[in-house]
């Protein structure tokens, strides 16, 4: 057996570490240009970033095997996923924006894992270019950071399959091309094409230059750092409908809005999951405006409150218009489930995820089935095609592991203090990569988690990284099971 | 028809014999209790006269029918004596108590039940008696084959929970032995309590509620005023209450080379009730200053009620530290062991579910190997491991719906998570004003109505309920 690649671990997290630093200099950019004085601070993590990255790539990771294990590739996403936003914390060190290393943590996880916490009371009074940043780490994690590895892996020759496997666990993918990379690459220029054009948009309908590229960062990574304390409100009632279009966009499965914008209609429809997308979105619209309307809102008002808050949690952005205090009961419930059920596999969404959740509804109505004729043979299907009883039984585990995940977080939550609800929701939503909590009793009825102690931010942290990693790759590597075999050898 | 009929002439023979305290007490309810026993039993009668050449049935459809058709009847005529009393006059009252008895829950709408009368106290607590059994299966233990598939039956009232060691290959006999060890167990404990200096009276009605996992009290302050000694032993009657009857029957009958067949989940019961009250005692002493000895009783007694959902308080729980609450919550999910009288998700579904987890990463880190999910050895079949994992997403749906339903029927969250978690596991007490010693009195009409089918399905364990509202059910 041969020894642990650690060499390559190091190697490629050091390669994405010299991305981040490149995208350092757009921050560095704007501070100079927008003359907020923050440019020494942003240019030397910049530096650190890049010293570091170097020393990673070329000194640790120099000679390695371009071959991975499996349990290598669960240690590279960890690893990944762990060493970006510590370094990530820099900048928010450095410049002085958050109190604690605790915060910058918090911070710079909820950045990288498109979470979209956030410990900063008002945004607002950041200076442009650490906005730009927050925004950028939340577009450099959007797509997964390991996809644009891949795209780099084809340079270096690495076997590309197992990573693809890790990043996106259990979820079958609908290949873009035959060819990993050049799939990627195509992912990635939808990606970034989608940024580019809604940045453009808000500019045009009022918005200043780095608010919009900002916003544009949060919604298409489905991320939802915000510009200021206002909310998109703030932005303007044109701006809010452009958030809404590319919210719901950016909750689609990648692949899938390949064939809508190079107009490959034909067999768009007869995708399950995008049909439950959209018939769920249709239903969750529907109750929820009449829930507004109910609260005597117009009818205007809450059909569009209602659009825009259902594409912000289907897709997992987590950008709240009305705050939560002015929900009905009944809108928080829903909201807590689509937190849950989350965005398309494939998407840069979080949660369960459509596809699972679509498997795991079938099966059980299958077995209800099964009751009544015993002797009856159901399977299930999707997209036409049979989904092996193997792929089922992990879809049930996985969405046992989650619901275990999040009554673990909440409970180390209602230690720091918070009441029960509030903790189950708080471990949901940043679980699923939403960011702000439902409820918000215990946070003093603000949206930023400033407030917690720093136990719950780092428990938060976690959660938010496992849900990013979908459970299976951070568990793999602290369990009894693995380490057992592993120090055998 | 005719079994509906058999199973409420027991029923109107459970009322009558509340007659006894109401007699020896001379409380001045014996009028109306005798008038609703009666009731109860005629209308029985009636059924099986009138059904005596019904059809012998092997369909399961109808089996899933009559099981879920008998508890609603018997939670309905259970109403009876609360409302010809006058003690509820609402009937969604009467009926939740009624449900929250025969279901062994122990979620009451009596914000005070010393001022009851002693029959209705003693119906309280026969209610729970016979629902911890399970009712129904009393019935068939006692009477001959009826031409019904007996074991759809069983099935559609356990969900097939755990038919992989059923100890004599009938199933009448099976039941028969389960009965004996709890009608053994219940004559234990109305011993011991009787001889650590309690009222005979006291000691078979706290018996009663705490064997079968139920929680009615007779006091306002369920088990605080007993003395530290009694405190224990009803902590003891709940542990074995917990406990697979079959095991127990094996323990007590000396085949003890049986017991390996379910050693791992009384194992597991066993340490999650250490564990749990560890984790209980330390905050007690701790986060709240208890001494070591109050700690040590209150966290042990009152985890041990939490895990075999009992629900019978030896303090106010719901002024207690909320990571507390919060585990609570978590571990009567869980549940003690399959087989037994208690509630919630079983020993054993939970570790399947954990172990199947395990294999399922065992796959992921080495593809090439075969991992099947062990359970005392042996492995546990496919078949098992879904039927485990659907109840378990089941649950989790319900518990979903429920609490969305709640709030919309005006309780709060806490209250909400608290009510339906209590209610479908057959705890009893939930968060906030309905837990602790409070009561559900302030629940709304169509929230005490949502929480008794709550009930309901947690002690028939949501599948064989919900397989009712599915259209192909009713498809010929």
């Amino acid at each position: 057996m041969r020894r642990f690649n650690w060499r390559l671990i190091a190697h490629v997290t050091g390669v994405l570490l010299l991305y981040v630093a490149a995208g350092m200099l757009l921050p560095i950019a704007v501070s100079i240009y927008s003359q907020d004085g923050m440019q020494f601070a942003l240019a030397l993590s910049g530096l650190l970033i890049l010293m570091s990255g170097l020393f990673l790539r070329n000194m640790v990771g120099k000679k390695a095997e371009y071959v991975l294990r499996e349990d290598e590739s669960y240690w590279l996403t960890v690893a990944v996923w762990v060493v970006l936003p510590l370094f990530g914390t820099l900048p928010y060190l450095f410049t002085g924006t958050t109190a604690s290393f605790t915060d910058a943590v918090f911070e710079s996880f909820s950045g990288f894992t498109t979470t979209g916490s956030s410990v900063v009371a008002m945004p607002e009074n950041l200076p442009p270019s650490v906005l730009t940043y927050r925004a950028l780490t939340q577009w450099l994690g959007g797509l997964g950071l390991l996809l644009f590895v891949v795209a780099l892996l084809r340079r270096l020759g690495l076997s590309a399959g197992t990573l693809y496997e890790a990043e996106f666990s259990g979820t079958q993918q609908r290949k873009l091309h035959p060819r990993l990379a050049k799939s990627v690459t195509r992912m990635w220029s939808i990606y970034g094409l989608f940024t580019v054009a809604m940045s453009v948009v808000l500019t045009m309908q009022g918005v200043n230059v780095v608010d919009a590229f900002c916003t544009a960062c949060s919604t298409v990574s489905t991320g939802g750092f915000l510009t200021n304390s206002m909310g998109i409100m703030a932005l303007g009632n044109g701006a809010v409908t452009t958030v809404t279009v590319f919210m719901f966009f950016s909750g689609v499965n990648v692949a899938v809005l390949y064939r809508i914008f190079t107009f490959k209609w034909r067999h768009l429809w007869s995708d399950g999951e995008l049909r439950t997308y959209v018939v769920l979105f249709i239903a969750a619209v529907t109750v929820c405006t009449v829930a507004f309307f109910a609260e005597g809102n117009g009818l205007y008002d809450s059909a569009r409150y209602s659009v825009f808050h259902i594409a912000s949690t289907m897709s997992t952005c987590g950008f709240y218009m009305p705050t939560p205090r002015y929900w009905s009961f009944l809108v928080s419930v829903l909201t807590f489930i689509l937190i849950v059920v989350g965005a398309m596999s494939g998407s840069t969404g979080g949660g369960i995820k459509l596809r699972r959740v679509i498997i795991m509804v079938k099966y059980v109505a299958n077995y209800f089935n099964c009751m009544i004729h015993p002797n009856a043979i159901y399977r299930v299907k999707l997209n036409g095609q049979l989904v092996e009883k193997d792929y089922i039984s992990k879809v049930f585990a996985f969405v046992f592991l989650y619901i275990v995940f999040i009554v673990a977080g909440g409970f180390v939550l209602t230690i720091c203090g918070c009441s029960i609800p509030d903790a189950i929701c708080m471990a949901a939503a940043n679980i699923s990569n939403l960011g702000p909590s439902p409820l918000i009793n215990s946070l003093g009825g603000s949206l930023n988690y400033a407030l917690l102690p720093a136990l719950a931010k780092w428990i938060l942290a976690v959660l938010m990284l496992a849900g990013r990693v979908e459970l299976f790759a951070l568990l793999a590597i602290v369990s009894p099971a693995y380490w057992r075999i592993r120090l055998k050898r | 028809m005719r079994f509906l009929g058999i199973v409420l002439m027991v029923e109107g023979l459970m009322i009558l014999s509340c007659l006894i305290p109401a007699l020896h007490f001379s409380d001045g309810t014996w009028e109306q209790i005798a008038l609703s026993g009666l009731f109860t039993f005629f209308v029985g009668l009636l059924l099986k006269v009138r059904f005596r050449r019904a059809r012998t049935m092997h369909n399961r459809r109808m089996a899933y029918l009559l099981v879920v058709l008998m508890w609603v009847v018997l939670g309905l005529f259970g109403t009876l004596p609360f409302l010809t009393t006058g003690t509820l006059i609402h009937f969604p009252d009467a009926l939740f108590e009624s449900m929250s008895g025969i279901t062994s829950t122990g979620a009451t709408v009596f914000s005070a039940v010393e001022w009851l009368p002693s029959s209705i106290l003693l119906w309280r607590s026969m209610t729970q008696w016979f629902g911890g059994f399970g009712i129904v299966l009393l019935v068939l233990a006692l009477v001959p084959s009826m031409g019904i598939n007996k074991y759809s039956l069983y099935t559609a009232e356990a969900s097939g929970a755990d038919n992989t060691g059923k100890q004599s290959s009938t199933m009448g006999s099976t039941v028969r032995h389960t009965l004996g060890v709890y009608i053994l167990l219940t004559f234990l404990f109305i011993f011991l309590l009787y001889k650590s200096g309690m009222h005979i009276w006291d000691a078979v009605n706290i018996t009663f509620t705490n064997i079968s996992s139920g929680g009615f009290s007779i006091y306002n302050n369920s088990l605080q005023g007993l003395t530290h000694l009694q405190q224990y032993i009803v902590a003891l009657a709940m542990l074995l209450s917990g406990v697979n009857f079959a095991l127990l029957f094996n323990f007590f009958t000396f085949r003890w080379d049986k017991l390996s067949h379910k050693l791992e989940q009384f194992l597991f019961y066993l340490c999650t009730v250490v564990a749990a009250s560890l984790f209980v005692i330390c905050a007690l002493v701790f986060a709240m200053g208890y001494s070591w000895g109050d700690a040590i009783r209150n966290g042990l007694v009152q985890t041990i009620s939490v895990i075999t959902t009992s629900g019978s308080l030896v303090a106010d729980t719901s002024q207690w530290w909320v990571p507390v609450s919060f585990l609570f919550v978590v571990l009567s999910l869980c549940g003690a062991m399959a087989g037994s009288t208690t509630g919630g998700l079983k020993a054993m579904r939970v570790l399947i579910l954990v172990r199947h987890v395990r294999k399922i990463l065992r796959d992921r880190l080495h593809p090439q190997s075969v991992n099947p999910v062990r359970l005392n050895g042996k492995p546990v079949s496919s078949h098992i491991v879904t039927n485990v994992m659907v109840i378990f997403m089941v649950f989790v749906m319900v518990i979903f719906i429920g609490i969305m339903l709640l709030m919309l029927s005006g309780i709060n969250a806490t209250e909400s998570i608290g009510a339906v978690i209590a209610c479908i596991t057959g705890y009893g007490p939930g968060l906030g004003i309905s837990g602790g010693f409070g009561c559900y009195a302030h629940f709304t009409t169509p929230a005490k109505l949502i929480c008794s089918l709550l009930m309901l399905m947690g002690r028939l364990e949501c599948l064989t309920v919900l397989i009712l509202f599915i259209p192909a059910f009713w498809k010929k």
